[in-house]
Formats: C-alpha cells, sequence, structure tokens
C-alpha cells in the first residue's frame, strides 16, 4: 500500500521515487500523515497556482505553517490583499532596482571564499554558503552588524518540523518568535533613523495613502529574513551539490561562467529546494475521478511537477543547455517567489567568484544529513573536497 | 479554452490555448514563452509583461490608472498598442488575439 509521508526522513533525503508514483498511479493522492491532498503532475499544479480564487494562501502556505502568520504575509494572503502587500514592496526587488547590490555581494563572495581558499576540505554551508547569505542579506535589507550567525541559525531552525510530532516543536516555534523581536526592534530602529534601505522604504511606504500594518510590516519583514537565508542559503547548497555530482557540467561553468544561469534555472527544475508548499480549497474541486471538498489543505509539490515527463523530457536527466521555461523551482501563479531576481543574482555572484577560486571538487559524505522540513529540501552539511 | 498567438523576440510564433479568465501574461509563463518576464506575478508593480496587442484591441478593456502608471516604466518603446499583459484576461471573445511580445523588458 502506497503511503506519501511529507515528515519522513525518507521523503527528506529522496522525495523523487515517491512523486513518480504519485504522478502515474495516484495524480489527486489523500495523504492521512499529511492530513492535505498531494498535487503532483505538472499541469495540475500551474492549474491551481493561476486559480488563487479556488486554491486560497489565507490559511498558510508552509506545509507545516507556523502559528499566526497566515493572513499577514505575501505568501499567506490572496489578492486583491496580497497584490497591495506585493505592490508595496516589489519595487525593492524588481531587476533593474538591484544593480546597486551586485559589487557588494562580489565582495562578500571573494571574503566568504577567501575564507577557504587554503582548506583541503570544508563545509560548503558552514564555511561559505551561510556566511555569503546572511552578509548579502544584511547588506540588502540594511541589518545592523553583530547578530548574523544568531540570526542565521534561527532563520534555519523557524522552517524545520519536527519529525516525530509533525508539527512546529518548541525550539522551532521559538526560533520564529526571536525572529519575530529580532524584526520588531529593526523596524523600530529604522523607523527613528529611516536609511536607504529596503526596510525603511517598506515600513514607511506608501501607495494613494495605503500603507502597510504593523502586523504586515513585521511578519513581511520576518518572512524576508527566513526566505533571505535559509531559501537562499538551501538552494546554494543544492546548487553546489549538482555541481560535485556532476562533474562535466561543473567544469563547463568554470570555464565559462556564462552558462551559471543556464545551470541555475536546470537546478531549480532538477532539485529546487522549495519542493512543496500548501493551498487551501474555497469549493470542492472533482479531479482524477477523487473529489477534494472546501477546506481541504492541498499540497502542490512544485519538485515532482519540475520532474514530469509528461511537461519535461528525459525530465531525471541533469541537463545544463535545457533551459527549462516554465520550471516551478520558485512557485508560480500570483505567489511567485518575490526574491527570484535578487536570488538569480546572488547565485550567479557567488559561483563566479567560487569556481576562480575552487574549480574542482567532490563530494565527501555519500550520504547527506537532510533537514527535517515538509516544505523544503536542502542537506544540513555539505563536506566538499578539494579536487 | 481560446487561443492566444505570442509572437516571441525572435519573431517565432506560438499558438497556446488559454482557459477563460487566465490573463496573457499567466499563458505566457506557464508555457514557456520566450520574452515575458512577468517579475511580480501579476500585481501590476513591475512592468515587465509589456506585450504589444496586434489584433482585437478595440475588444479589451481600456487599462486602468494603476496600469497606465506602470505602463510608463516599461524599458522596450511604449507604443499606443502597449499594455501590461498581466492585466488582459481572456474570454471567447479574445480567441485568435495576437500579441507581440518586446525585445526587452528589464
Amino acid at each position: 500500500m502506497f503511503s506519501f509521508d511529507p515528515y519522513s526522513p525518507a521523503v527528506d533525503a529522496d522525495p523523487f521515487p515517491f512523486y513518480k508514483t504519485l504522478r502515474d498511479e495516484h495524480p489527486c493522492f489523500w495523504s492521512p500523515e499529511a492530513d492535505m491532498w498531494v498535487l503532483s503532475r505538472y499541469t495540475d499544479i500551474v492549474t491551481a497556482l493561476n486559480d488563487w480564487q479556488t486554491y486560497s494562501s489565507a490559511s498558510g502556505n508552509l506545509m507545516t505553517e507556523l502559528p499566526n502568520r497566515a493572513g499577514s504575509t505575501l505568501g499567506t494572503s490572496d489578492p486583491p490583499r496580497h497584490d497591495r502587500l506585493r505592490g508595496l514592496v516589489q519595487h525593492a526587488f524588481l531587476r533593474r532596482n538591484l544593480e546597486a547590490l551586485a559589487e557588494p555581494m562580489r565582495a562578500i563572495a571573494r571574503e566568504a571564499v577567501g575564507e577557504i581558499k587554503d582548506a583541503k576540505e570544508f563545509d560548503f554551508i558552514g564555511d561559505f554558503s551561510s556566511k555569503f547569505t546572511v552578509r548579502v542579506l544584511f547588506a540588502a535589507l540594511g541589518l545592523p552588524l553583530g547578530d548574523e550567525q544568531t540570526v542565521r541559525d534561527k532563520a534555519v531552525l523557524m522552517v524545520q518540523s519536527d519529525p516525530k510530532t509533525r508539527a512546529k516543536g518548541p525550539e522551532h516555534i521559538a526560533a520564529y518568535n526571536w525572529m519575530r523581536e529580532y524584526a520588531a526592534g529593526v523596524i523600530a530602529e529604522r523607523r527613528k533613523n529611516p536609511q536607504n534601505d529596503l526596510i525603511s522604504h517598506f515600513s514607511m511606504a506608501e501607495i494613494d495613502g495605503d500603507r502597510l500594518d504593523e502586523m504586515e510590516v513585521l511578519l513581511t519583514t520576518t518572512t524576508l529574513i527566513m526566505a533571505g537565508i535559509e531559501s537562499l542559503g538551501g538552494f546554494m547548497s543544492m546548487f553546489a551539490l549538482n555541481m560535485a555530482d556532476f562533474p562535466e557540467a561543473r567544469r563547463q561553468l568554470a570555464a565559462n561562467p556564462e552558462l551559471i544561469a543556464d545551470a541555475v534555472e536546470e537546478s531549480l527544475r532538477f532539485n529546487t529546494s522549495a519542493q512543496r508548499f500548501r493551498r487551501r480549497l474555497q469549493k470542492d474541486v472533482t479531479l482524477h475521478g477523487q473529489t477534494m471538498k472546501a477546506g481541504d489543505f492541498v499540497c502542490l509539490a512544485y519538485g515532482s511537477g519540475n520532474r514530469d515527463e509528461r511537461q519535461f523530457a528525459n525530465p531525471d536527466v541533469y541537463d545544463i543547455t535545457r533551459k527549462p521555461k516554465g520550471h516551478l523551482g520558485f512557485g508560480g501563479g500570483v505567489h511567485a517567489c518575490l526574491g527570484s531576481a535578487i536570488a538569480r543574482i546572488a547565485i550567479k555572484i557567488a559561483f563566479e567568484e567560487f569556481f576562480k577560486v575552487i574549480p574542482e571538487f567532490h563530494r565527501v559524505e555519500a550520504d547527506l544529513p537532510w533537514m527535517p522540513s515538509s516544505t523544503f529540501r536542502s542537506p544540513l552539511r555539505l563536506v566538499l573536497a578539494r579536487g | 479554452m481560446s487561443k492566444v498567438t505570442f509572437i516571441e523576440p525572435s519573431g517565432t510564433a506560438v499558438d497556446i490555448e488559454v482557459a477563460d479568465g487566465w490573463s496573457l501574461m499567466q499563458a505566457a509563463t506557464s508555457n514557456g514563452v520566450d520574452g515575458m518576464e512577468a517579475e511580480c506575478s501579476g500585481s501590476c508593480a513591475c512592468a515587465t509583461c509589456h506585450c504589444y496587442v496586434e489584433s482585437h484591441e478595440e475588444l479589451l478593456t481600456a487599462p486602468a490608472e494603476n496600469e497606465l502608471a506602470m505602463l510608463d516604466n516599461v524599458a522596450a518603446e511604449r507604443r499606443p498598442n502597449s499594455r501590461l499583459a498581466c492585466q488582459i484576461k481572456m474570454s471567447d471573445a479574445l480567441d485568435g488575439i495576437v500579441v507581440r511580445l518586446p525585445a526587452t523588458q528589464v
């Protein structure tokens, strides 16, 4: 009897065989362990993403939601409230407005890779990507230096869930509460002394006299910090993993950094860190012979849609020449990732600098310690050795 | 379902069957059409789903004030038939619409 439990370590480690069975045999699957439906085919996921009236985000979008978060962030609200929030913060995230960050990002990447240039072996995450992402985020958001390590640790903890209780544990909720307090402090400081940075801008942003309310500013800032550190870092570690596992691709990229952008898109398709998000049905929907009821939660398994052979030929092959348009690596529909432009720029710069110093490397551990998370997938540690 | 023809920046025409109620932007991004960025995913906040409407223009609802304001920010030349694809919803009446995508969105 087939089961799909997004809380199981087996799914954390390798969800792809489960996804294949889901797509082929149970395209509209009820998971008692997750207490929700699972949609796994590309077309079904895209249809759901483009129908927010039916598939609502207002009851939360993380598979295991944090307390009192739903409704006050971009990812957990529906239009028209969502569009209003997004309109207020989007400006800072447009590609044309991010160019000023490119040089600071490059300096951060150089510094971070410089710290491991003589190491024979290093943890890509602890020794490089977490330093890079936290420093980039601090630069982008104008956060005061000094707390970087703690902020990073809390951001990573708050996206996890307890595999035994299938819920957020006290340590995850404590991390989330810590982050809210931290964000509240930064917002208060920026309101008192506005700077030319994102938090200053959007905590006071106004469109036609409309401002974000306190909870929206607070929880949106909290989410931006979480996404900026954890999501960017998680994806960078998946990209590094692919570069270790596919040496041919890595050598092409090291020789021709122009190809990094295509490899990033293929990695977003092949094994994006944003594996599963959820929605809640606003009306009954019948799909593949199953009737899902209004009020039911639905998991949209982006990672599965990205491997759907109905959409992508030879989906289990990592092919940097594929140029996979329409992949779900950043989600889709109105909630497609706000940070996609900054993430693409940051990853490209990070790896341009990384390959200059460390063009040849391989994985040390065959089995990786995977983060326990029902939503995201990335390793907790990725030890790489030179050569 | 209604048909939309996107003309990509390269000149390639791509025909897509689109469900009623979907925006032209959704149709293009969900089908991997070249020349569509849609950074804000349809919130009318980025001007990177700029398109030139080449047919059925008389059947479209006129752009709202927020779309007109955002059209001031398009990267390619703004023309009389410039629109944001996220603000045009497909319907039977628009069956066969032809939309050209500009060479640049950013």
